[in-house]
């Protein structure tokens, strides 16, 4: 649990999230229409006549700007506690869109995880974990809090003395 | 250093405004109101599955753009296969009949599919109007519409 807490360890953990939430949401933010398209596939808030195509098309719109947002954040360490709480709640909800497909039986061919072009990975099994496991240090990163570094006024972190 | 939640909502608010903003002016923006699979400015009717049904018990006639494989299984009654990956083959021993129908519906397997928009496209292309049901295939079947097998129309 100690080694959990190491200030190195959030900074390292940091980058690499961030930096998949920046490299996710570069391809969906270069082609929006592909994006919405995948969105769709999921059945999940439209287009439908119910719903109409506001939320589908909005959240492709928006969705891989707060992923940029969130992972620019935890990439130079500002605010990462609370980027990670936002990657650990758009992880989750990605979770709950790829089990909705999964319980209905729906085919999503391109899991718009990382590319909306041509050939993606499915939406499966091997998804989940995955994200189980992004999930899982988003969640360290905001729920337990690094190792608090004394600072001299230079801002060079003083050697702790004792274990304590 | 205690989890702010503000901060929170200040990154999902920050990442609405700058994709909302990316969208209107970052020259490859989408309308939030209408399918992503219409091209801007394109001129399409899109139906819901009710009027589709009144459509069709007045005479309308049906287009099938799945593959004929999925038409096979099962499809609109009346319906005649176009399907988008076989359109210019089917659309030679089609054109005559769709040249003097004037109530034209094109549908494939709904939400992600593309195909009835792509076969729509194609007819508009050689001056043929063609309406799209919206959502397609699962829109009908849940509305609880007629459905056949196999070949026969």
């Amino acid at each position: 649990m100690k080694a959990l807490r190491h200030p190195a360890l959030h900074w390292l953990l940091g980058i690499g999230l961030g930096a998949v939430f920046i490299y996710a949401s570069i391809d969906k933010i270069e082609q929006p229409r592909e994006f919405a398209r995948i969105v769709y596939h999921y059945r999940l808030i439209g287009p439908s006549a119910a719903l109409g195509f506001v939320p589908a098309n909005a959240l492709a719109v928006i969705l891989p700007w707060i992923e940029a947002l969130t992972g620019l954040l935890l990439v130079v360490g500002l605010w990462r506690r609370e980027a990670a709480l936002t990657s650990a709640l758009l992880l989750m909800m990605f979770l709950v869109a790829v089990g909705w497909a999964l319980a209905h039986g729906i085919d999503v061919e391109n899991c718009g995880c990382f590319s909306v072009g041509g050939e993606g990975r499915a939406a499966g099994l091997k998804l989940i974990l995955q994200d189980v496991g992004l999930l899982a240090v988003a969640l360290v990163l905001a729920l337990v809090p690094p190792r608090a570094q004394l600072q001299m006024p230079g801002g060079v972190p003083v050697p702790r003395l004792s274990n304590q | 250093m205690s989890l702010r939640l503000g901060r929170v909502a200040a990154i999902v608010a920050g990442g609405m405004v700058l994709g909302l903003a990316w969208n209107a002016f970052g020259g490859r923006g989408i309308a939030l109101s209408g399918n992503a699979y219409i091209k801007p400015g394109e001129d399409v009717v899109e139906i819901d599955a009710a009027e589709a049904k009144k459509r069709l018990d007045k005479g309308a006639l049906f287009l099938d753009a799945r593959p004929v494989a999925f038409y096979d299984m099962s499809h609109i009654p009346g319906a005649l296969p176009l399907p988008e990956d076989d359109f210019d083959r089917a659309f030679a021993g089609l054109e005559p009949r769709l040249r003097n129908t004037l109530d034209i519906v094109v549908y494939c397997s709904g939400y992600g599919c593309e195909a009835s928009h792509i076969v729509a496209r194609k007819l508009r292309e050689k001056g043929i109007h063609a309406a799209i049901l919206h959502e397609g295939w699962p829109a009908w079947t849940d509305a609880g519409y007629p459905t056949k097998e196999g070949k026969e129309p």
